[in-house]
C-alpha cells in the first residue's frame, strides 16, 4: 500500500503513501455512495423525532410540537402491539425453520444426483421462484387456493376428488401461518440449498473415499460425515436469520394478504401494521413510534446476531 | 443404485414438479378460453386454446406503459446502482489511512439500524419531492450494503502487483480504477448488474407508496392493481369492448408478461447469481 509513485514537484505530494490529491479523488469517487447514504440511510434516521411529536404536514417534521411517550404508549395499550409482535416472531421463525431445512434436505439430495446435466437442470429449476416477484407469487396461490374469481382452485378440487369438504381458504386465519411456510419453502429451498451445495463442495473427497472404503452407504455417508460438517454453515444461517427476526417479510406477506382483514389475526406482522397505519390512517406519530421500537428491538436482535457469529467463525466478519 | 439415491431422485424431482406447477398455471391460465377459466378458476391445459387476451394487452396501451416504466426503473437503476457500489466499494478495499475503515463503518450501521417507514416517507415525499416519479423507485434501492460488502471482498483479492505495476508506470487513481480494476471485475459486476436488475424489475412496494399515476405505473403496480380489484382489470385494453374483456385470462397473461423477461434471462443468468451467493456467503 506504500509504494506509491513520487509526485515531485506536485503541490501537496506527499513523499510516504497516498498524495492528498490521490486521497481527495478516491473521495471523490466515493461521493455519490457517501451521499446516498446520507440522505436515504442516516436521513431517516434523524427524522425519526417524529415519533416524539403530534405530527402534522403544515409545521412539518421539526416544526410539530412534542408530546413525549404517547405515540408509544398509543400502540402499546392497543391490543395490536402483542398480536403483531407474536407474530412478526412466530411467522419468521417458522420461516427461517423451514427454508433452512428445506435447503440443507434439497442440498444433500442433490449431492445424491450423479447425472451432470440432470442435476444442473433441476438445480436451475428448484432455484428460479427466489426471482419470481411477491405480486407474481400472490397471483399463483390465489390460482391454487381460491381459483379467480374464487371459483375453487387446485386444492379444493383435489379435495373434492377425495371426497373432503371445500375450504374457503382466504376466510380461514388459522391455516395461514402454514400457508405463507409453504411459500416460503417454495420461494427460499432452491436458494438455501445452492448455499449448502457451495458448502458439500468444499469437504474433502478423502473424507468420502475413507468412508466407501469402511463400507458406508451413501445414506450414511450424508448423515455422519455432511450433516455434521455443514452444522457450522447451518448454524450461521440461524444466527442471521434469527438477526432478521424483527423485520418482518412484508413484500411477500403484504402481496398475499392485501387488506384481507380476516387474515389479520395471524398475519399481520409489524412491516404490515406499520404500513397500514401509514396509509389507511395517516397517523404519522404513532406509526413512527412504532417503527423506532421496531428498529431499536431489531438492531438487539441484530447485534446480538453479529456478536454471536463472531465468535462462530472470526474470520468471516465484515469489520 | 443405492436407496438413498433413488430417494433423492424421486424427491429432487417432486420438489422441482412443486416449483414449475404454478408457473405452468399461470401460463396455461393466460392462453385458455376465459369460459373455462370463469367456471373452473384455474386451468391445466390450455383447453380451448385462446389468445384473446394477449390480443388485447399487445393492441392496448397500458402493457407498453408498463414496459417502459419497468424497463427505465431497471435500466436507469442498475447502472446507477453499479457505478455507485463499485466506486464506494473500491475506496473501501483500498484500504486508505483515515478513509476506508470510517467509510466500512458508514455504510456497516445501516445494516444494524435504520429510521424506519415514516420518515423515509416523508424524506421521499415531503423533502425530496419525487411522488409519482420513477425515481421514488430507483434511488431508495440504489445502494445495498450487503452486496457492497461482497464487492469489496473481491476487489480485496486482486492481485496487488498488477496494481503497483500501473503505480510505477505513472497510472493515477482513477485511471487505475477505470482501466485495470474495473475490466478485471467483470464477474462482480455481472453479478451486481443481475441482482439489482431483479430487484428494480419486482419492486412493487415503493411504487405502492409513491406512485399515484396509473400512467406511470410500472408492471408489478399494474398486477398489484388487477389483484387488490377485479374490476380493475376490465378496464385494462382501454382501447378494445371492455365490456367483454377476459378479466380471468388477461390477469394471467399480464403475469406471464410480468415474469417473462426474468424467464427469458434466467437460463443465462443463474451462473452468475450462484456465483454471487457463495460470494456472499462466505465471505459476507
Amino acid at each position: 500500500m506504500t509504494v506509491t509513485k513520487p509526485r515531485a514537484g506536485r503541490t501537496g505530494a506527499r513523499r510516504h503513501g497516498l498524495s492528498s490529491r490521490d486521497s481527495l479523488v478516491l473521495l471523490l469517487l466515493a461521493l455519490p455512495g457517501i451521499a446516498w447514504f446520507l440522505v436515504f440511510a442516516y436521513g431517516p434516521m434523524v427524522g425519526l423525532v417524529v415519533a416524539f411529536k403530534a405530527f402534522n404536514i403544515r409545521d412539518g417534521i421539526f416544526g410539530s410540537p412534542w408530546n413525549g411517550l404517547a405515540n408509544f404508549r398509543y400502540f402499546l395499550m392497543s391490543g395490536d402491539a402483542a398480536t403483531v409482535v407474536f407474530n412478526t416472531v412466530f411467522l419468521n421463525a417458522l420461516f427461517l425453520g423451514a427454508s433452512l431445512l428445506a435447503g440443507l434436505v434439497l442440498a444433500l439430495m442433490l449431492n445424491e444426483i450423479r447425472g451432470g446435466p440432470y442435476r444442473r437442470f433441476m438445480q436451475s429449476v428448484i432455484f428460479f421462484p427466489y426471482f419470481v416477484s411477491p405480486i407474481v407469487i400472490s397471483i399463483m396461490l390465489q390460482v391454487i387456493l381460491s381459483g379467480v374469481g374464487g371459483r375453487g382452485g387446485l386444492v379444493n378440487n383435489l379435495l373434492s376428488v377425495v371426497d373432503l369438504p371445500q375450504v374457503s381458504w382466504y376466510t380461514e386465519p388459522g391455516a395461514w401461518p402454514w400457508i405463507l411456510t409453504i411459500v416460503k419453502v417454495w420461494q427460499l429451498g432452491g436458494y438455501t440449498s445452492v448455499i449448502f451445495l457451495a458448502a458439500i463442495t468444499s469437504i474433502s473427497e478423502e473424507v468420502y473415499e475413507a468412508a466407501e472404503i469402511d463400507g458406508a452407504s451413501r445414506w450414511r455417508m450424508a448423515l455422519s460425515i455432511t450433516v455434521p460438517l455443514l452444522l457450522p454453515t447451518f448454524a450461521v444461517l440461524v444466527v442471521l436469520g434469527v438477526g432478521r427476526m424483527f423485520f418482518g417479510d412484508f413484500a411477500t406477506i403484504y402481496a398475499i394478504v392485501q387488506d384481507n382483514g380476516v387474515l389479520f389475526p395471524t398475519t399481520d406482522v409489524i412491516d404490515t401494521y406499520v404500513f397500514r397505519s401509514l396509509r389507511m390512517i395517516g397517523d404519522f406519530g404513532t406509526t413512527a413510534a412504532i417503527g423506532l421500537f421496531q428498529s431499536v428491538v431489531g438492531f438487539v436482535f441484530v447485534a446480538a446476531a453479529v456478536l454471536v457469529q463472531r465468535r462462530f467463525q472470526k474470520e468471516s466478519s465484515i469489520l | 443404485m443405492e436407496p438413498f439415491a433413488a430417494v433423492s431422485y424421486v424427491t429432487v424431482t417432486l420438489f422441482g414438479l412443486f416449483c414449475l406447477v404454478p408457473l405452468w398455471m399461470i401460463v396455461a391460465g393466460s392462453l385458455t378460453d376465459e369460459s373455462v377459466l370463469g367456471l373452473n378458476g384455474y386451468s391445466l391445459f390450455p383447453q380451448p386454446f385462446s389468445l384473446r387476451a394477449y390480443e388485447l394487452l399487445f393492441t392496448g396501451q397500458s402493457l407498453l406503459n408498463g414496459y417502459i416504466a419497468s424497463l427505465f426503473i431497471t435500466v436507469v437503476g442498475t447502472i446507477l446502482s453499479i457505478s455507485c457500489t463499485a466506486a464506494i466499494a473500491w475506496v473501501i478495499a483500498r484500504r486508505l489511512p483515515f478513509i476506508s475503515r470510517p467509510l466500512t463503518i458508514f455504510a456497516y450501521v445501516p445494516m444494524l439500524f435504520n429510521g424506519g417507514l415514516v420518515p423515509f416517507y416523508l424524506l421521499v415525499t415531503q423533502v425530496l419531492g419525487l411522488t409519482n416519479s420513477w425515481f421514488a423507485m430507483i434511488l431508495p434501492l440504489m445502494l445495498a450494503p450487503f452486496l457492497i460488502f461482497v464487492t469489496v471482498s473481491f476487489f480485496r483479492q486482486m492481485p496487488e502487483e498488477i496494481l503497483d505495476a500501473a503505480r510505477i508506470d505513472g497510472a493515477g487513481e482513477l485511471r487505475i480504477f477505470f482501466q485495470i480494476v474495473l475490466p478485471l471485475s467483470k464477474p462482480i459486476l455481472a453479478v451486481l448488474g443481475l441482482f439489482y436488475a431483479v430487484t428494480y424489475w419486482n419492486e412493487w412496494f415503493t411504487g405502492l407508496l409513491f406512485l399515484t399515476d396509473p400512467d406511470k405505473f410500472p408492471l408489478q403496480l399494474i398486477l398489484q392493481n388487477l389483484i387488490s380489484n377485479v374490476t380493475n382489470a376490465a378496464s385494462l385494453p382501454s382501447s378494445a369492448g371492455a365490456a367483454m374483456a377476459p378479466v380471468y385470462q388477461l390477469r394471467f397473461a399480464m403475469t406471464v408478461l410480468t415474469v417473462g423477461p426474468i424467464l427469458l434471462a434466467y437460463p443465462f443468468a443463474q451462473r452468475f447469481f450462484v456465483k454471487g451467493i457463495t460470494l456472499g456467503a462466505t465471505k459476507g
